[in-house]
């Protein structure tokens, strides 16, 4: 079973439960078929309400998984700072997906999260959300995925028809996603944006004083 | 059939979940998020959770058109003819026939975003401000207040579209945003002539137009700094009789709001975990 440690415990602010937490990230690891050996470590920023939601998933080393959660993740939309255990179990098999890839060879030139461009995580989330469905995790919003999708890869054919690809794609590689984005790029005539979106870190930052 | 109808009954199926504005102002995370250097709360497509973000302010459209319907309706209803003119009744029944589609373009809007209907809470304090028992002061508070709210609101979403590229985004908020200024200029128009020989009853309801826009400016919701997500729409509002003088002072008051709620918030805090509304225990 994958050893998972959860922080914080307790929360302070939300009353979300680190136990129940943890083993429902082990539930998640277990359905994706996550490898026993590899150590994850899951932080959930409690801070952050709902609608500021956020996961960043990366390999800390060969045999551990670093991952970070908005609060907002887990947070039911209709009722502040309440858990919603679906909403939460969908967000965690999600980022074991995201996990398990990165722990692939093919995925070694993927850049840290907080290096990835907004069109390169959103070509990996679909990807992602499409085989969380095959999974049969209920949860998948495909119309969902795909409003996110096209607000960085364009409002067009091309980038709609490489979204159905990478929806059904059983297994795919960096390189693979990497072709997908520039093949959206290229169709995409919008201005670039004037800035990059915030990154955790800034996200964890303090104001300055 | 009565008049001045309660808020706790307006009707609604079972997908419709109501918080109180108390639960936004006590939540126990609003101090540690105001140490938080979040930078721009601009609606674009590159900030964090943009489109989540969008989605949520899209629902919050779609229950107010919905409010903003039954409010119009009741204004033709609860009046006689010497409170409130046939003709600003036959104003009142226009806008709740482009109330009613405004609602269908949002529901049609919240499917094209990957929304449903009742994802995300409602809260009723726009209908509350359509349930006073002067006229004149339903005009001030829905038509100049909200409406006007509205024009900002929509116009903020017209640039999210712009920008993202979403061609049906910009087209509906457009199409909607004429609409408002249309609403909020029957409002100033009906001010104007409701009161044109008692300035106090304009006094008492220009009052009340301020009490709520401060309440729905939400701490910071509506501004003109980069920390407020939706900005005034000075142009728009000024096609809808409002002059610079009361724009200025809207800006004014939206900055007392966001600086009452911090205060709010670092009280909450100094209090302890526990206190305030929405709290629980562990």
């Amino acid at each position: 079973m994958t050893e998972v440690a959860v922080t914080p415990d307790p929360f302070k602010l939300v009353p979300y439960d680190t136990a129940a937490v943890t083993a429902l990230a082990k539930e998640a690891a277990a359905t994706v078929g996550f490898p026993d050996g590899v150590a994850v470590t899951l932080e959930i920023d409690e801070v952050l309400p709902h609608p500021v939601t956020g996961t960043f998933v990366d390999l800390a080393a060969p045999d551990r998984v670093e991952m970070w959660m908005s609060g907002a993740n887990f947070e039911d939309p209709k009722r502040p700072v309440k858990f919603q255990e679906a909403l939460a179990r969908a967000e965690l098999v999600r980022a074991f997906l995201r996990g398990a890839d990165r722990l692939r060879p093919d995925f070694a030139a993927a850049p840290a999260d907080e290096d990835l461009t907004d069109r390169q995580r959103a070509a990996w989330d679909v990807w992602t959300e499409g085989r969380l469905a095959r999974l049969g995790v209920p949860g998948a919003r495909p119309d969902r995925l795909r409003y996110h999708y096209r607000l960085h890869h364009g409002f067009n054919d091309v980038a709609d028809a490489v979204f159905e690809r990478l929806w059904v794609a059983d297994a795919l590689t960096w390189d693979d996603l990497e072709r997908a984005c520039a093949e959206t790029d290229a169709a995409d005539t919008r201005g670039r944006p004037k800035r990059t979106a915030l990154r955790r870190e800034q996200l964890r930052a303090p104001k300055p004083s | 059939m009565r008049k001045i109808f309660p808020p706790n009954e307006l009707a609604r199926d079972e997908r419709f979940v109501r918080t109180k504005i108390e639960d936004r102002v006590f939540d126990p995370r609003n101090a540690a998020l105001m140490e938080r250097d979040l930078g721009s709360a601009r609606l674009e497509p590159s900030r964090p959770a943009a489109a989540d973000r969008a989605r949520s302010l899209m629902h919050g459209i779609f229950v107010g058109e919905i409010q903003a319907l039954e409010g119009a309706g009741r204004t033709c209803f609860d009046f006689d003819d010497q409170d409130a003119p046939f003709q600003l009744k036959l104003d009142m029944a226009r806008q709740c026939w482009d109330e009613s589609r405004h609602v269908e373009i949002s529901v049609k809007l919240g499917e094209w975003m990957g929304s449903e209907i009742g994802e995300f809470t409602e809260s009723t304090f726009l209908y509350e401000a359509a349930c006073a028992d002067d006229p004149v002061m339903r005009l001030c508070g829905v038509n100049r207040a909200l409406e006007g709210l509205a024009i900002d609101v929509f116009n903020t979403m017209k640039e999210f579209g712009d920008i993202a590229g979403d061609p049906v985004l910009e087209f509906c908020e457009d199409w909607m945003l004429a609409d408002e200024v249309t609403h909020v200029k029957m409002g100033s128009d009906w001010l104007r002539r409701l009161t044109e020989k008692d300035p106090e009853r304009r006094d008492r309801a220009l009052e009340f137009q301020r009490t709520v826009d401060k309440i729905f400016s939400l701490g910071g919701f509506r501004g003109e700094s980069e920390e407020n997500p939706v900005h005034l729409a000075r142009k728009f509002r000024r096609m809808a009789g409002f002059d610079e003088a009361e724009m200025d002072e809207l800006v004014e008051i939206a900055n007392q709001a966001q600086a009452e709620a911090e205060a709010m918030a670092t009280a909450a805090a100094q209090a302890g975990p526990g206190a305030g509304a929405g709290t629980y225990g562990s």
